[in-house]
Order: structure tokens, then C-alpha cells, then sequence
């Protein structure tokens, strides 16, 4: 099957990038994977929400900067570690998804895809401009202790706490492929994305599984948003490279493709890790997702093409 | 009567295309038949909750479905064979059926015995049971979705054009498995196939022009002058 092979050649790719990266300079790959572990699980929950209910949710990234901002201030308020925070601020993004689906995505399925993009893309605007204009635009961090915890091997020195970006999105991508293989509501959300109407003749609610799979998509993007705070910065803008590259990733993989997300990822994170050990390459490595989706959309028309 | 469906009317659009269908389904199996653009598969659909009626009234088992969303008129025991066939086709055959029985409370612990009956009546999806339904042949797709529909356990099993696409053979086969249902399953299904189907059936209707123009047991239909020379063809 096509996505097979997509998957394997993402896969190969990508553990090829870091064999040669580790020969050249290993504190690139491991800068590479953990930042990739990053993009892969703010990524996935978007792949969830494409390939299930089929929108493309240009809010992505937005919707983890309000948990960000929850959070924030939410342990301002009351001294605690971020991390306490990563599940109530998955609870109340999942609540705030719920309720942006019912309200607006789901008068939205049935339009042409353009008056979905502009859809999501207006809710981004709106959360991020209100957020802006509630807490205005000023950098906003909160300083751990355990965030600059290093390791030193050899003569080879890192950072470790960000490879908990990488378990994450392990186990991101592995909780859901066994929710959507081997429970009863998770089989039901699959066969929601592959067939609506073969779904409803079988007496599955395909407009609450869709709102489920939303709410469980900004769930763990809400998660996620507690964890990012811990070793960034935030500020209102924050969201929207992270939604333009979520959204190069779920590209390359392809529509529900989750290990393929992983694959990209990998290949995204280390090819920016690459560029950034160039000083004067640096500049480059915000934009390569470009370059990377610009090949990848190349390569598929050019099949079509040929076939 | 467990359907009866008293003077519906529905369409698309502006276009009306049901202009007023009687029609009810005991514990009996029934044919509607029909030629392309009668109305055929938009009566099913209303049924089914998919297209919504303009007026009339749809009951089944006592209860007034007309309009209601097709999940819910899935649960209260109506299970349709689409002509698309409308499967999951990146899911295996066992997946597939799992989930006709999932969620329809008649089906509700006993997914077991509905399992070995769908099984014992196709044996060709025990042999692929693992096998993802997106690469079966068409008529191996279409036992994948009768044997779906069985397994919610239905007290009204809708078939809409189950021959279509598949080998002469293969057909026959499927009616045959149909009469052996029909004891203790109600059944309607439309078919191009008049011949075969009049085999199958107790009693049938046929629809012209959005509207019933004729009905009458199996074999009165199959002495029906107009029913031989418009669809026997003889």
C-alpha cells in the first residue's frame, strides 16, 4: 500500500539523517530528536483530527498556546510545577474543543474545504489575538530547576529534560494506535474517518465521535501546552509556527498516517538541528519545514504525473 | 405490520421523487422492484434516516422513525445492505463485523452466536477473517456487508441491490441464503434481478414513478403481464 511505502521511506529517511548527523556531530542529533519528539506530539493530534474528521485545523497551534497560558498563570496564582498542570489543562482545552466543535466545526463539514481553512484559521486569529489583548504581547516564562538538568558522556555534554518530548510523543503515538485498534470506541473513530455513512447505518453517532475525536485531539495538545511551558518561553504568537509545521508533518506523512508523523518529525528536527550548527546557515532552519513540504508536494505530483 | 410506511413523500431539492408510498413489511421477506430512477433506493434511504421525508409517516416496530437520525434508527433494529456496500475498508472482515453489532442494544451479548451464524452462512469470511476488506473482490465485499448487517441482530434486514456487480453464480447463492433468513429475519430488498429474487420473496412491490403501481404475492407477480414484459423479459 501506498502508505506503507510512505511510511518506510519517512522512516528510512529519517534514521538515516540522524546515522550520518551522530558520525558528523552527535550533539546535532541529539538536539535533532529532541526537538523532533517536540513537533511529533504537538503534530499527531492534528494527523488525529485529519484523519478522522477531516479538517484541516489551522487553530492547532493556538489552542496549545491557551493551555500555555492557562497554565501559566494558573501556577503563577498557586506556586506549583507545570507539570501538575499537564492533565487539568488537558481537561479544560478538551472541554474548549468540545465546545469550538459543536459551535462552529460542525456546521462546517459539509463546506468546501477553502470555508473550513478560513474557518479554523479565524478561530486561530481570534485565540491569539484575545489572548493578546488580554494579557498583551510581553515574553512570559516560568523558571524550573529541573528543566537545565545536563548529561555529560564522554566529552559530549546535553540537556536531558527535553527528551521527555520524545517519550511523550512515543507514547502518544502508541496509546492511540492501540485506542483506535483495540477499543470498541476507538474502532468506531476509525470507521467514522474511513466511511461516516457506513458508520451511521451501523448505529455509530458520527457527529459525537467527531466531537470526541476533537476534544481528544486539543486534549493532548492542551498537555502538551503545560509541558512546553516548562523549558519555553511563551508569548501570543507562539502557536503558529507550531500549527504551519504540524501541518508540514501530517503533509508528508499523509492523512492518518501516525508512525509516518514520527518519521517526519525525525527528518524535520534534525535537519533544523543541522542547519542551526552553521552560523550562517542558522536563519534557515525556521523555514526548512518549507523546503521539506515544497519537495514532498513535488515528488507526488510528479508521480501523478508518471501515472 | 413491524414497517409501515403510509404516504411518504421526500426528494431532492425541488425535485420530488417519492410522490406518496404506501408500503408495509411483516414478518415476511418483500421485494420492491422497479426500474433505474423510480425511487427505489431514495425509499430506503428515508427508511433509513438518511434522506429526510417531506411528509408522511414512517413507523417501525410501534415506533414513529420518520426524520430520525440514521444511528438512531440503526439501534432500534433496522440494518441496511447499501448498494455501495458503505464498509470500513481499511479495517479487517473481523473489525467490520465487530462493529455492525456494537452499538445496537438487540445485539447486545450475544455478538458471539450472530458471529458463527454470519460464519456458518459465509464460510469464505472465516478464511479471511484478518484480512482488510479495502482488498476483497466485490462479491466477498458484499457478504462483508450482509454479514455486517446480521450481525445487529435485526428484526428488519434491508438489502438494497445485492446482486448488483456480482457474478451469475454468486447471485443465486445469495438468494439462496437469503430464503434460509427469511424465517426468522423481515426482509426488503429491491433487485434489478426480478427473476431471481421472485425465488426468494413472499410478496412484492413495484415502483414507477416515485409511487406504488403494483403489488401482489411472488407468484402473482410472476404471472403479472406487465411485470413479465417490463422486467422478466420474456
Amino acid at each position: 500500500m501506498a502508505m506503507k511505502r510512505r511510511t518506510t521511506i519517512l522512516v528510512v529517511l529519517g534514521l538515516a539523517a540522524a546515522f550520518l548527523v551522530a558520525l558528523w556531530k552527535p550533539t546535532v542529533l541529539i538536539y535533532g530528536v529532541q526537538q523532533a519528539g517536540l513537533y511529533a506530539a504537538i503534530a499527531i493530534p492534528m494527523g488525529l483530527v485529519l484523519g478522522i474528521v477531516h479538517i484541516v485545523n489551522l487553530a492547532h497551534g493556538e489552542f496549545m498556546m491557551v493551555a500555555a497560558y492557562a497554565t501559566y498563570f494558573a501556577c503563577r496564582a498557586t506556586g506549583l510545577d507545570p507539570l501538575l498542570a499537564v492533565l487539568p489543562s488537558a481537561a479544560v482545552t478538551a472541554l474548549l474543543g468540545w465546545v469550538v466543535y459543536k459551535l462552529t466545526i460542525r456546521r462546517a463539514l459539509k463546506a468546501p474545504e477553502l470555508n473550513q481553512l478560513i474557518l479554523t484559521f479565524g478561530i486561530g486569529i481570534l485565540l491569539s489575538q484575545g489572548v493578546n489583548l488580554l494579557f498583551t504581547s510581553q515574553t512570559r516564562k516560568i523558571s524550573l530547576e529541573y528543566v537545565s538538568a545536563s548529561m555529560t558522556i564522554g566529552e559530549l555534554s546535553f540537556g536531558v529534560w527535553p527528551f521527555v518530548f520524545v517519550i511523550v510523543a512515543t507514547a502518544m503515538a502508541v496509546g492511540l494506535k492501540l485506542f483506535l485498534t483495540r477499543t470498541t470506541t476507538g474502532k468506531a473513530a476509525l470507521a467514522v474517518g474511513q466511511n461516516p455513512r457506513g458508520a451511521a447505518i451501523v448505529g455509530i453517532d458520527v457527529d459525537r465521535t467527531y466531537g470526541l475525536v476533537f476534544a481528544l485531539a486539543m486534549a493532548l495538545v492542551g498537555g502538551m501546552g503545560a509541558l512546553f511551558l516548562t523549558r519555553s518561553a511563551i508569548f501570543p504568537g507562539v502557536g503558529g509556527p507550531f500549527t504551519m509545521k504540524s501541518f508540514c508533518l501530517v503533509a508528508m506523512a499523509g492523512i492518518g498516517n501516525i508512525p509516518g508523523i514520527l518519521g517526519a518529525s525525525l527528518l524535520l528536527g534534525l535537519s533544523e538541528s543541522f542547519l542551526r550548527a552553521f552560523r550562517e546557515l542558522r536563519g534557515w532552519a525556521d523555514i526548512i519545514f518549507f523546503v521539506l513540504i515544497i519537495v514532498v508536494i513535488l515528488g507526488r505530483s510528479l508521480k501523478g504525473r508518471k501515472s | 405490520m413491524i414497517l409501515d410506511v403510509k404516504k411518504l413523500e421526500t426528494g431532492y431539492g425541488r425535485l420530488r421523487v417519492l410522490t406518496g408510498v404506501d408500503l408495509s413489511v411483516g414478518r415476511e421477506s418483500v421485494g420492491l422492484f422497479g426500474p433505474n430512477g423510480a425511487g427505489k433506493t431514495t425509499l430506503i434511504n428515508t427508511i433509513m434516516g438518511i434522506n429526510k421525508p417531506w411528509s408522511g409517516v414512517v413507523t417501525f416496530d410501534g415506533q414513529d422513525i420518520g426524520g430520525k437520525a440514521t444511528h438512531l434508527v440503526a439501534r432500534a433494529g433496522i440494518a441496511l445492505v447499501p448498494q455501495e456496500r458503505e464498509l470500513f475498508p481499511g479495517m479487517s472482515v473481523a473489525d467490520n463485523l465487530e462493529l455492525g453489532a456494537a452499538y445496537v442494544p438487540r445485539a447486545a451479548g450475544i455478538g458471539k452466536r450472530q458471529l458463527d451464524m454470519v460464519l456458518q452462512l459465509f464460510p469464505i469470511l472465516k478464511e479471511r477473517y484478518r484480512q482488510l476488506v479495502g482488498t476483497m473482490s466485490g462479491g466477498q465485499q458484499r457478504m462483508v456487508a450482509i454479514g455486517r448487517a446480521l450481525m445487529a441482530n435485526p428484526l428488519l434486514l434491508i438489502l438494497d441491490e445485492p446482486s448488483l456487480g456480482l457474478q451469475p453464480s454468486i447471485v443465486a447463492e445469495v438468494f439462496e441464503r437469503l430464503a434460509r433468513l427469511k424465517k426468522e429475519i423481515a426482509i426488503l430488498v429491491t433487485e434489478q434481478n426480478v427473476r431471481e429474487s421472485l425465488k426468494a420473496i413472499d410478496r412484492g412491490y413495484v415502483l414507477e414513478n416515485g409511487a406504488v403501481a403494483l403489488r401482489d404475492t411472488a407468484e402473482g407477480l410472476a404471472k403479472n403481464p406487465h411485470v413479465v414484459s417490463a422486467y422478466l423479459g420474456i
